[in-house]
């Protein structure tokens, strides 16, 4: 999964250490998720995603190969992934 | 007006270095009891070393005002626990089917210490399933 978790903590002004202990997390899980080598949990998404003030999709995305393909019949134009 | 006392705050790394250092301290001192035959005493302090290592490593985390562990740490051990009965499984169900039919048939024998193995493996099989038996119910 990738996201830019990276630019959104650097135009705050935030070191690592900092936001870790905002969304109470270690320094080292933030940088694994910046460097794309950890995905984090749902409830670890919501808090950045709420500490940002933004949606969980604005935050992170799936690359898009692995997006799935919507089936025909979907009837909703929401965009998946960002 | 009260002087202030110093707090030392528990950081990550202190806490890792705190209880690594203390089981690394146990260890040596029961290999040190063996190699210098004062088994009694090397038993003893790694005992103690094992019991406030295990301690802090458990509380510490809990009582803490700092997060010591996360969510990745979790998941890392839960990775290693499969990777290890995983490859624990794979030699396992590879190799020790084939030794007994050779043992059989008089190529090899199994000493006293591939039956230690055997046991061992088996055991940690049982309780890995006793263990997922218990978190599944749970989960």
């Amino acid at each position: 999964m990738q996201n830019n978790l990276s630019e959104r903590r650097t135009d705050e002004g935030l070191s690592q250490g900092e936001l870790a202990e905002v969304v109470d997390v270690t320094r080292q899980t933030i940088n694994a998720i910046e460097r794309d080598r950890y995905d984090p949990s749902l409830e670890l998404a919501l808090k950045l995603a709420i500490h940002f003030d933004c949606t969980v999709q604005d935050l992170f995305h799936l690359p898009p190969d692995d997006r799935p393909t919507p089936s025909s019949d979907t009837s909703s134009n929401e965009t998946v992934g960002g | 007006m009260t002087p202030s006392i110093p707090q030392v705050r528990l950081t990550r790394q202190r806490y890792r270095a705190i209880v690594y250092g203390i089981a690394g301290v146990a260890v040596v001192a029961l290999l040190a009891g063996i190699a210098l035959d004062q088994h009694v005493l090397g038993a003893v302090v790694y005992l103690v070393g094992a019991w406030i290592g295990g301690g802090i490593a458990v509380l510490a985390p809990r009582w803490s005002d700092r997060t010591l562990q996360d969510e990745r740490d979790y998941e890392l051990h839960n990775r290693a626990s499969g990777l290890l009965v995983g490859l624990a499984m794979g030699f396992g169900l590879s190799v020790l089917p084939v030794l007994y039919v050779l043992d059989a048939g008089g190529t090899v024998e199994i000493t006293g210490i591939v039956s230690g193995v055997v046991i061992t493996l088996s055991a940690l099989f049982l309780l890995y399933g006793v263990c997922f038996g218990i978190v599944k119910r749970r989960t």
